[in-house]
């Protein structure tokens, strides 16, 4: 369990981070997302003590990260793939991680083939690819079996079989009763595997709920075809209702598939097509941080 | 939850342990293991201590096979290549701090120990290390490549304590550098910086200063724990020199502060 508590950082007059506190369950993904420069490495920076808060803290098990004996038996965090020497072995890298945490030096091999690199545990890692600069990266995350993992964009670089066996890593951690906690800009990605989100904007909590609840939040949307688009448009109108038109087809917000039908039948209208959309959680969490395009899928 | 690996011996109520000072006094070894691992597994510091032979061996045995001196031995002539020796380990120094920094790794080993102190001990004990081992280095490439220039190997009476003092003087020097790439934090910038300063700042526009200014200057001060009579010349002449300990203290001066500040600013810092 991780407790993240009134989080505050300011860079000069620019708040980076403003009173952030959510929780992380155990036994559960929780996705951390947000746009791009909403305050996600600033948070993740400060939950492991490379970056000093002006206020707030993180507890991990209810303690202070920088009390822990051994963080890396607790913790094990990837904030940047490409944190490691280009001059050094994916081995060396990894028995150097292990040494200074001690860690046995047996348990080097273990997570080079838990990670899938055991046939490149003697090159050097200049000439990595990032998806194995970020499979080992997570190795050194896994070297302490760690109870906890957080990870900041760690399908950046991945094919898509590498993202799904990271998916598959990551599912297996929580199951086996590990916390997760993962930044993506990916959301589509995210809403394949998380449980929960935490949602930041502009450094803010907008919210650190379950993704059902999340999606819950906007209700579906109502598309219909019809070949008199503004007879039904005029129809719709209503305070609560807005409909966006292209050519003939009709996506309608704040009327549910009966009303539009009930409506277009009254008014002699003729319909082609009338079905119910779920909204996507991209689409959610886009109308929840008005963010731009940076923040959408690739 | 579970734990998977055999090589794993502590228990869940181990993971989330406290610790104490006691705990991190105990972490050095680790840390000390850490940079051991990070030092030896680099070709360019393999690379660099076969320079340093070659460097030592080559000075020596053209300064042996060219002297005119007949009185000239080994036991002087071995100390001529240790100011290019003490060059190399500033730079080694310089490169055990900021090829971390620039790298990442500096930030995966913070996460690993949270308590500072514990890598910058790690650290100091290993450029130390480092530096007694490039001194010997190039110390006995010198003896040997002075021995090979033709010239007699000279009386052992005075070898013992001028051997000393270099060692001394080479162990400072990269101390040094590791304060200044902690300082610095960029290689380029930190090696060209030393470099222009030693071999062009303190030595062209040394002569231009009081005397009195002329003993605190670092290269200098660290020249003069080399004593290797008269045929020795620092380039920055100084008539009524001080005693050698008061240079080693002028010259581990530099050392320290420059680890110090070093430190402060690792508490200070946000590191990347």
């Amino acid at each position: 369990m991780i407790t993240v508590t009134g989080l505050t950082k300011h860079y000069g007059d620019r708040t980076a981070v403003d009173d952030l506190s959510f929780t992380v369950a155990a036994g559960r993904v929780t996705g951390f997302v947000g746009p791009n420069g909403a305050g996600k490495s600033t948070t993740m920076r400060m939950m492991v003590g490379l970056t000093r808060p002006d206020r707030g803290e993180v507890r991990y098990e209810g303690v202070r990260y920088a009390d822990l004996q051994h963080p890396a038996r607790l913790v094990g965090a990837v904030l940047d793939a490409r944190c490691m020497h280009p001059g050094h072995t994916a081995r060396n890298h990894l028995r150097a991680m292990a040494a200074t945490s001690a860690i046995p030096a047996g348990r080097v091999d273990e997570v080079l083939v838990d990670v899938g690199l055991e046939s490149a545990a003697d090159q050097r890692t200049g000439g990595f690819s990032l998806g194995m600069r970020q499979r080992l990266a997570l190795a050194g995350a896994l070297l302490g079996d760690p109870q906890v993992l957080l990870l900041d964009e760690p399908s950046n670089g991945l094919d898509p079989d590498g993202i799904r066996w990271l998916r598959h890593h990551l599912t297996d951690f929580a199951q086996r009763g590990g916390s997760v906690f993962v930044s993506s800009h990916l959301i589509s990605e995210l809403s394949m595997f998380a449980d929960d989100l935490v949602v930041v904007g502009g450094g803010t909590l907008l919210a650190a709920e379950t993704v059902e609840a999340i999606t819950a939040r906007q209700a579906a949307a109502v598309v219909v075809e019809t070949p008199q688009p503004a007879d039904l448009t005029r129809v719709l109108a209503g305070p609560n209702v807005t409909v966006e038109a292209t050519g003939d087809r009709l996506v309608v917000r704040g009327a549910t598939k009966a009303t539009v039908s009930q409506l277009a039948f009254e008014h002699g209208i003729r319909l082609v097509e009338l079905s119910e959309v779920a909204p996507s959680l991209e689409e959610t969490l886009l109308d929840m941080t008005g963010a731009s395009a940076e923040f959408a899928s690739a | 939850m579970n734990i998977t690996s055999p090589a794993i011996p502590w228990t869940t109520s181990d993971r989330s342990a406290v610790r104490t000072r006691s705990d991190d006094l105990h972490a050095v070894p680790a840390a000390l293991r850490s940079e051991w691992i990070k030092l030896t597994a680099l070709r360019a510091n393999k690379a660099i201590l076969v320079l340093t032979a070659v460097i030592g061996a080559l000075i020596a045995w053209v300064l042996a096979s060219s002297a005119t001196d007949p009185t000239l031995t080994a036991s002087e002539l071995f100390i001529f290549p240790l100011p290019l020796v003490a060059m190399l380990a500033t730079v080694t120094g310089i490169l055990m701090f900021t090829g971390e920094a620039q790298h990442g790794t500096l930030a995966v080993a913070l996460t690993a120990r949270p308590a500072r102190w514990v890598i910058v001990a790690a650290k100091t004990i290993t450029a130390t290390a480092v530096g007694l081992a490039l001194g010997a280095t190039g110390m006995l490439a010198g003896f040997g490549g002075a021995a090979l220039g033709g010239v007699e190997l000279g009386s052992g009476s005075a070898l013992a304590s001028r051997a000393l003092w270099a060692l001394l003087y080479i162990a400072l020097a990269a101390l040094i550098g590791l304060g200044v790439g902690m300082i610095v934090r960029h290689s380029a910038a930190a090696i060209s910086g030393l470099l222009m300063w030693s071999f062009v700042i303190e030595s062209l526009f040394a002569p231009a200063l009081p005397e009195g200014v002329r003993h605190f200057l670092p290269f200098s001060a660290g020249y003069r724990l080399l004593d290797a009579g008269p045929s020795f010349e620092s380039p920055v002449t100084i008539v009524h020199e001080l005693a050698r300990p008061q240079y080693a203290l002028i010259f581990g001066g530099y050392a320290l502060v420059s680890l110090a500040i070093g430190t402060l600013l690792l508490y200070r810092r946000d590191t990347n």
